[in-house]
């Protein structure tokens, strides 16, 4: 499936240029700390109250600002400085901004996968069999693919969410049931009506890589060949075409989780998400407050950012090292 | 030599030399390392002559072509040597200001900036290249890109030599000013005029229509028959010749090799032809420079060559001509490869005698230029030029160990790309091209 | 194949896709939970009120029926009320266009403007520091969510410096030019400017980025073609060979992917405009699938999925127009 040219030339380039090693370092310290996030989190991301004694939220330490209380009737300015206990602050409902930062990493992440997954599963054998099978299914199932794309991404999502509600799915935490973490969520949510729906806007993407491909590999010799001995298309899409169509598929992949990721964080921003662990959702809340307390929408998007940034150095080193043409990206 | 093969020579020696090059080494420095493509390389051409250079691909010469263009991109550089070119004006305009470049009439070209090389392409120095097809922009139509070359003409000779070089005439903001303004368009009208005339001259019919048209439109031969009417727009005194006939077919080969010997006639330009095939310097040439591994390794008039050739490589070439009548037996292709041009891969010997049925010891020693028998323009760069062939002192077989490298070697490393190594375009080698086809 | 009549196919083909998107909007609208009449009014409303909206509505009959009294509407020009505001449709729409069409037009100006220049540099100034900066800022505007960069600018350009307006824009452009036109005075013209520049900014960025790529990769390929040492050769002025042949030859191919890209831009338009309060057509369905307003939502999105066919098919005109290889 994935030769052992293609394995060196992903060394080779990997050992030559600086970005794919920053991309690769810092996707896997993103990926470690969304799996420990439990560990590695302070507080409860979920409990809310933490505020000074004047009621104010907790500056990012190296950071204090003045704000205004009512004391005993009067209005007076106060300063309030940060503490060690919430290194990044607290937000504008109390919660701890760096516990919040490390789960909101999980569900990016999990969303990115579960839902590029989802697309695969969807859009990859809807591709080959259009390519494969030319003709008439191709027509059609070309005309089904031409109609998806005529909805921008994140507008059909809206759709999509306003139709089926945002459903978040209950994930149980395996560190908090191992009792590695007390005092951590039991479960956190995913949602799961987001999950489907970037899915459902992105697969096209990987169905016309596919098609593309399956269309050259179908008139090569060897398709031809095993066709002449009578092997079934079913057998021939599965052991011939899928493995040799699999170079731009990946580099496709690499991509659309970023693209997902960046779905995912609007849909969140709008307020459609379901599930108030993500890194979008605690933008739109720090928007309220983008004034005062600044620093509770800009943390989450360096979040946001960095896990991007790091995708995309990813696949654009698959892209130099594999070398496929892939026409377009969506988001 | 004596003043009896002083006669005997076909070509008079007193004729001026309008291209001096002594020395020229061209490298490039590539992710593998170094690659020799061009080294030491000593030439003369005469005005109003067609010179051949010929090799298999990989000897270097689509490098030298593109060494005296000044068309060598990075990772490429002339590292080394002068292209003295015989232009009495150019000489004057650049004499106070580059005093080391000028030698009487003659201009190092290495030795002036960049742009003053710049103003020589196009109407002092023009060039065909192999592949007509990729060789035109196919947005543009053939006629607008003809009058391109002739409005870079009619531009320089507006101009007296010695502001020519100076003066940065087309500026960013002159092409964005034409962008808008149809009138400020760098074509000019009369430019236009004239390149259907010179497609006419090239023998295209309806060329008003033609001019029109895409390089798409046109068929290979037409489409080099445009080439060469783009190469005569600047009125250049040097035209060099890149494999013109290697990608059309055999039976245009010929049409497009009497047009280019008619427009020499006419013109009386000189003709720098590269070319891996035997026939078509027989045909054209009146001097010829086999090239092999960087160097030239034999050089001499036709006679000098075909018949009284020194170089065991030279033999070889001519033993692989296939001949039409069958008189000479069997095609004998040269056994080895294209020697690698890898630095760190060059021995200090003569690069043919691991491929040389002759090596002797003598060849482990890197041979200089001799003289030889023929012409007085007859040098080769060979022992058995001094001394013949001793069985006694030949190399033991199996001295440079494989010498039969086996055809894919050069491919093997997926990231070691034909260009890398050799910048020219891949071409059928001479062992199987048949130059005799004419 | 002629330019006419592939245009014709490519029309047909784009009113088979905009029938399936209609199709598609009626779907989900039929498979939506909860009742339409519930949702048209307010709670506890008697059972006769909620029976008599349906009757009005047609969601009393079959609905095959339902599907072909959509479909007459839609061609009909007829798109229904709006269920929150009682309002025509249509006249929702489109008051809403030009500020989303400003907003759209002034990021893609931004990003030409930008990324351009941007892209050649990098590409012919390979590995040197400006080719570098060019990469990282690319790199860095296709990763950047639009609607936290436009928080950003809005906290440096706007809060902390004060260079930029931050509230909803007091003038669109029509009555700016308006005003201009009657009195001669260009003031709110400026101030217009003024407005949109961090919106502009905010939603051309992914787009700059992207040019930027796709231009500095595809001149990339471009320089190293044979055509591009023949025009240095036939001694044409390398402004000439840089802008006129090669960045020409680079753009024709990237109007294609910038046509599929139209939908990113609108969808990026919807956050901009919730970000900005721009009072265009995106915040308009953020408000209507707030509330639920289908018939709205629907006419918005039907709106976007018909100005993104046009736009590919424009593109695809474009394309075969300036690429003589497929004109033909």
């Amino acid at each position: 499936m994935i030769s052992d040219r293609v394995k060196s030339n992903l060394k080779q380039t990997l050992s030559e240029s600086l970005l794919p090693k920053i991309g690769l370092l810092l996707l896997v310290s993103i990926v470690l700390m969304a799996i420990f996030a439990p560990l590695l989190a302070t507080h409860d991301p979920t409990r809310t109250g933490y505020y000074s004694e004047q009621g104010s939220e907790y500056p990012p330490i190296g950071h204090e600002y003045t704000t205004q209380v009512a004391s005993e009737g009067e209005i007076a300015e106060i300063t309030v400085e940060p503490t060690s206990e919430h290194v990044l602050g607290t937000n504008n409902v109390g919660q701890d901004v760096y516990s919040r930062f490390l789960y909101g990493a999980r569900v990016s992440l999990l969303v990115g996968i579960l839902g590029t997954t989802m697309a695969l599963v969807i859009g990859v054998p809807f591709g080959l069999i259009s390519g494969y099978y030319g003709g008439r299914v191709d027509d059609g199932l070309m005309r089904i693919a031409d109609t998806m794309l005529a909805f921008p991404a994140l507008v059909l999502a809206l759709a999509l969410i306003g139709v089926f509600g945002e459903s978040p799915v209950m994930v149980p935490d395996p560190f908090v049931m191992a009792g590695l973490a007390d005092g951590m969520p039991e479960s956190i949510p995913i949602p799961g009506t987001v999950t489907i729906v970037v899915a459902l806007v992105t697969w096209v993407w990987f169905a016309r890589v596919a098609r593309g491909e399956a269309l050259s590999i179908r008139n090569e010799e060897y398709v031809k060949a095993a066709r002449s001995f009578g092997t079934s298309n079913r057998t021939i899409l599965l052991k011939h075409v899928l493995p040799n169509s699999l170079t731009p598929i990946i580099v496709l992949a690499s991509i659309q989780v970023a693209t997902i990721i960046l779905i995912e964080a609007s849909l969140a921003y709008l307020g459609f998400s379901g599930t108030t662990l993500s890194w979008g959702y605690e933008i739109e809340r720090g928007q309220d407050v983008l004034r005062t307390r600044p620093w509770v929408a800009m943390i989450p998007g360096i979040g946001i950012v960095l896990a991007v940034i790091s995708i995309n150095l990813l696949g654009d080193w698959f892209r130099d090292a594999l070398d496929p043409n892939i026409e377009g990206e969506a988001r | 030599m004596t003043e009896t093969e002083m006669d005997t020579t076909t070509r008079n020696t007193n004729a001026e030399e309008i291209l001096r090059v002594s020395g020229l080494s061209t490298r490039f420095f590539t992710q593998e390392g170094q690659v020799n493509a061009v080294s030491d390389l000593d030439l003369r051409i005469e005005r109003g002559e067609v010179f051949g250079i010929v090799g298999e691909s990989g000897s270097g010469k689509s490098v030298t072509a593109r060494s005296l263009m000044d068309l060598i991109e990075p990772p490429g550089e002339i590292t080394e040597g002068k292209i003295e070119y015989n232009d009495p004006d150019l000489a004057d305009a650049v004499r106070d200001d580059y005093p080391q470049a000028v030698d009487g009439e003659y201009v190092d070209l290495l030795e002036v900036p960049a742009d003053v090389r710049e103003s020589l392409r196009g109407t002092s120095f023009s060039m065909i290249f192999q592949d007509p097809e990729s060789s035109f922009n196919p947005t543009l139509t053939v006629g607008e890109q003809l009058a391109e070359a002739v409005e870079v003409q009619r531009r320089a000779s507006a101009r007296p030599r010695s502001t020519r070089a100076k003066t940065q005439d087309y500026t960013l903001a002159s092409f964005a000013l034409s962008t808008v303004l149809p009138s400020r368009e760098y074509v000019s009208e009369e430019s236009r005029e004239r390149a259907i005339e010179l497609l006419e001259m090239v023998g295209i019919p309806d060329p008003v229509e033609r001019a029109d048209e895409y390089p798409h439109e046109y068929s290979g031969g037409m489409l080099q028959r445009a080439m060469i009417a783009q190469a005569l727009a600047g009125e250049p005194d040097v035209l060099v010749a890149d494999e013109p006939t290697t990608a059309l077919d055999v039976t245009i080969q010929a049409q497009i090799l009497d047009l280019l010997a008619e427009i020499q006639e006419e013109t009386g330009m000189t003709i720098v032809l590269i070319t891996h095939n035997l026939g078509v310097i027989a045909r054209m040439c009146d001097r010829v420079g086999v090239m092999y591994a960087g160097e030239i390794v034999e050089r001499g008039t036709l006679e000098d060559v075909f018949d009284d050739h020194v170089h065991p490589y030279t033999e070889g070439l001519l033993g692989s001509i296939p001949d039409l009548e069958g008189a000479r037996g069997r095609l004998q292709p040269i056994p080895g490869n294209v020697p690698s041009l890898l630095d760190s891969e060059m021995e200090d010997r003569c690069y043919f005698a691991d491929r040389c049925p002759n090596a002797m010891e003598d060849c482990l020693d890197h041979p200089p230029e001799y003289d030889a028998d023929g012409s007085a323009d007859h040098e080769v760069r060979c022992v058995l030029a001094e001394r013949d062939y001793e069985e006694s002192r030949a190399l033991p077989e199996g001295y440079f160990g494989e010498t039969e490298r086996p055809a894919a070697d050069k491919h093997a490393d997926p990231d070691r790309t034909e260009e890398d190594v050799q910048p020219e375009r891949a071409e059928q080698p001479v062992d199987d091209s048949g130059g005799d086809r004419l | 194949m002629s330019l006419g009549k592939f245009l014709v196919r490519r029309i047909l083909q784009g009113i088979f896709v905009i029938w399936g998107a209609i199709t598609i909007m009626f779907g989900l609208r039929a498979v939506s939970p909860g009742d339409p009449a519930n949702l048209m009014l307010a709670e506890g409303a008697t059972q006769e009120l909620v029976e008599q909206v349906r009757r009005e509505e047609g969601l009393d009959q079959p609905i095959y029926v339902q599907y072909f009294d959509y479909l007459q509407g839609i061609v009909t020009g007829d798109f229904g009320y709006s269920w929150q505001s009682n309002r025509e449709v249509e006249a929702m729409v489109i008051e809403r266009i030009p500020a989303t069409i400003e907003l759209a037009v002034a990021a893609t100006i931004v990003a030409i403007v930008i990324a351009i220049p941007l892209g050649v540099i990098s590409a012919t100034r390979r590995n040197q520091p400006s080719d570098y900066g060019a990469t990282l800022f690319s790199l860095l505007g296709i990763s950047t969510p639009n609607f936290w960069l436009g928080l950003m600018l809005i906290l440096v350009l706007g809060v902390w410096t004060g260079v930029f307006p931050t509230g909803r824009r007091p003038v669109g452009l029509g009555e700016a030019a308006m005003t201009f036109a009657q009195t001669g005075s260009p003031g709110d013209l400026f101030t217009w400017l003024r407005y949109i520049t961090l919106p502009a900014l905010t939603l051309g960025t992914y787009f700059t980025a992207l040019i930027t790529r796709l231009t500095r990769s595809g001149m990339i390929d471009e320089l190293g073609k044979p055509y591009v040492t023949a025009s240095r050769a036939k001694g044409l002025p390398n402004v000439l060979v840089r802008y006129k042949h090669v960045l020409r030859n680079t753009m024709i191919p990237i109007i294609t992917v910038l046509g599929l890209q139209m939908g990113t831009l609108m969808g990026g338009a919807v956050i901009t405009e919730t970000v900005f309060n721009w009072p265009g057509l995106g915040l308009r369905l953020i408000d209507a699938l707030d509330a639920r307003d289908w018939p709205l939502m629907q006419g918005i999105i039907l709106f976007i999925a018909v100005a993104f066919v046009v736009i590919n098919i424009v593109v695809d005109g474009l394309y075969s127009y300036l690429n003589p290889q497929v004109r033909e």
